[in-house]
């Protein structure tokens, strides 16, 4: 076996033998492999394969069986999804988060972590400082929502949006926590040709500007051509890890998106 | 409020349903003007239906903060108004089977922490879990404290309720001996039928004066809260928990807080009429206050605090106002489920007509000074919240 093979000097997040079973099945299965500081790296498997679940376990939302999950260094095997996130560690859903009554910009401005105006006493003991940060992180996301180049969405209604617009809002929404490393788990499924060139050139960009990228996608070219490595997943284990390269000539892989098992 | 530098352009800015309730508020005040001026409502009275009405404002605003901010489902709203009431009337009244004869701003505290504390209690092992788990706890909640001041006689006085109240303002320097002090008036404006205004009348003022200043602080409260960075994590929260906590909000404590807050402001409640009523006995305690507050609240338009105001009002109309037509018109039935029959024809047309309540939360709700630091958006937001009713999000 591979798995985790390659070397990682700066991991920014580490999953060893992580485990995870619902009821008799073995939804993560031992999993082991790490995503080096300022990659993109690809997470692909077929369906069931428990993409979701890692992610899922990684994030804190489960608790593993066994198993241990480091961002950062440090480890935060068990802990809360906001502690999770408070080492730096953000994710997005597979079905996008629509938020009953707020506009895009108002549903942009829950990104930003650690707000002074998230405190209830501050709202009275120093509205100052919340209207500062308040206005701070509204400008910082309509600039990223020009980025993005939907910013003509701003005041929209966050519910009567597309669904790839709405993928590029979570995106952006991410971006405003400031992670080290974001977790997308199907970043384009259901978004039409042309913005899915935009998300991509969107990751690609954020990447640049140090964001180190996990990404669970079906979209065989997306992956192939944004993502480098890429691990591959199956029945709840890695199955191998490489280059698009590498990965795309992998008997064991064919084998597995065929249906076939190892 | 724009309304008073802006007058044109503040109304031009309503939306309709704003304008209708504006409308017809306007019509029933002047309705109970000249029902005050003719004499067919005496003014003690209307100002007791106002302090009511400020009451039922305050537990829907106490209500609103847990499910219109956060989808927090609280049973047992009466519980929390009971521990208010019978908080301060155990410390301040002269018949208290335990401390009594405190001053009323000892009972106001002492009915806060006790209420803070249940609050806690009943909090700490449900809201870690599903949202209808604090459902199910609240409604055992409600019925095990109403039997407690129901049975525990030594601690309340059971079912002889408690007697010998002051007012709230009892002890304060000038209040305590206005009503009094001030001269009774006499006002004839129609000849024939003069408007007395004695002391009960400056009393049941020094009331309204005490709901006025409660309702006014949660409003502000509440309203600067349901603004901010912390109200909008509570509306995440309530469209989707597992967004909020991806994104690194610690949504145990949130939901907490929002919690606390509105048990408090219900406790606050609670106080007030202890004080207003002079008189709290366990029929206080029933479950039809909790389904009030919900009534107001989903009427009025969860997440809307002008909208639990409404609600709120409402509520004390339709109770109050059945038993007013019940002696005016003499109907061949009983007030009481003249009541609950309006009540539920109220609710069904605004289910059917519109599921959002009549004045659900309007604008964009952001930090005011920092929207108007950029450029202020006036098209979408009226179709923001129509559109949110469509959806049905109850
Ligand atoms: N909460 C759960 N309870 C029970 N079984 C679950 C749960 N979550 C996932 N599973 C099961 O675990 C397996 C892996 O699911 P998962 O959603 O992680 O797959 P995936 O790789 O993300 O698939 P897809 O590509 O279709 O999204 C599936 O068989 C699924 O039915
Ligand atoms: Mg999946």
């Amino acid at each position: 076996m591979s798995e985790g093979a390659l070397p990682k000097e700066d991991a920014v997040l580490r999953v060893d033998d992580l485990q995870k079973s619902f009821g008799g099945l073995a939804a993560t299965d031992h999993a082991t492999f790490a995503v080096e500081r300022g990659t993109i790296t690809g997470l692909i498997g077929p369906n069931g394969a428990g993409k979701s679940t890692l992610f899922n376990l990684i994030s804190g939302f489960y608790e593993p069986d066994g198993g241990t999950v480091e961002v950062n260094g440090t480890d935060v095997t068990g802990m809360e999804p906001y502690e999770v996130a408070e080492h730096g560690l953000i994710r997005t859903f597979q079905t996008p988060r629509k938020l009953e009554g707020m506009t895009v910009r108002e549903a942009m401005l829950i990104g930003p972590r650690n707000q002074p105006g998230e405190s209830f006493v501050n709202l009275f003991a120093r509205p100052g400082t919340v209207a500062e940060s308040e206005s701070a992180n509204l400008a910082e996301a309509e600039r990223i929502l020009e980025e993005f180049e939907i910013d003509h969405l701003a005041t929209q209604p966050a519910t009567d949006i597309s669904g790839g617009q709405m993928k590029l809002v979570e995106l952006a929404r991410a971006m405003l926590a400031e992670p080290e490393v974001l977790l997308l788990d199907e970043p384009v499924a259901g978004v039409n040709p042309t913005l899915a060139k935009k998300l991509k050139e969107q990751v690609r960009r954020l990447n640049e500007q140090g964001t180190t990228f996990l990404l669970i996608e079906h979209d065989m070219e997306f992956v192939m051509d944004l993502a480098d490595p890429i691990v591959v997943l199956d029945q709840g284990h890695v199955l191998t890890e490489g280059t698009p390269e590498e990965v795309r000539n992998d008997d064991r892989v064919i084998d597995a998106y065929l249906g076939g098992g190892t | 409020m724009s309304l008073v530098d802006d007058p044109r352009g503040a109304l031009a800015d309503l939306t309709r349903p704003e304008a209708w309730v504006l409308g017809v508020s306007a019509a029933f005040a002047l309705f109970l003007f000249v029902s005050l001026l003719t004499g067919a409502l005496g003014p003690s009275y209307f100002l007791f239906l106002v302090g009511l009405a400020g009451m039922y404002a305050l537990l829907s605003f106490g209500l609103n903060a847990q499910w219109g901010f956060t989808g927090l489902i609280n049973f047992s709203v009466a519980a929390f108004f009971g521990i208010g009431a019978y908080g301060s009337a155990l410390m301040t009244a002269s018949s208290s089977p335990i401390a009594g004869g405190f001053n009323p701003l000892v009972g106001l505290a002492v009915a806060l922490v006790v209420a803070f504390v249940l609050a806690l209690l009943i909090g700490i092992p449900t809201l870690r879990l599903r949202a209808d788990y604090l459902a199910i706890a609240s409604l055992g909640l409600a019925e095990v404290v109403r039997l407690i001041v129901l049975n525990e006689r030594w601690l309340t006085n059971g079912s002889g309720g408690v007697r010998g109240i002051p007012g709230f303002f009892q002890g304060w320097p000038v209040l305590s001996t206005f009503p009094e002090a001030m001269p009774g008036l006499r006002l004839e404006v129609i000849p024939g039928s003069p408007v007395l205004l004695e002391t009960a009348f400056w009393q049941a003022s020094l009331n309204v004066l005490l709901v006025l200043m409660f309702a006014g602080a949660v409003y502000f409260v509440l309203h600067r809260a349901h603004q901010s960075p912390w109200g909008r994590v509570l509306r995440t929260i309530r469209s989707d928990e597992d967004l909020a906590r991806a994104l690194g909000k610690n949504t145990y404590s949130f939901k907490m807080q929002s919690f606390i807050l509105g048990s408090l402001i219900m406790a606050l409640a609670g106080v007030f009429y202890t004080h207003l009523n002079l008189y709290v006995g366990p029929g206080d305690l029933d479950p039809i206050t909790t389904f009030y507050a919900w009534v107001a609240v989903i009427l009025g338009g969860s997440g809307s605090n002008r909208g639990a105001l409404f609600g709120g009002i409402v509520i004390v109309t339709i109770r109050e106002g059945t038993r007013f037509l019940n002696d005016a018109a003499a109907l061949p039935i009983d007030p009481a489920p003249l009541r609950l029959l309006l009540i539920g024809v109220v609710i069904v047309a605004v289910m059917r007509y519109r599921p959002q309540g009549v004045l659900p939360p309007q604008r964009e709700l952001i930090w005011p000074s920092a929207v108007d630091g950029g450029g202020t958006p006036d098209t979408p937001e009226s179709g923001v919240r129509e559109q949110k009713g469509g959806g049905g999000d109850e």
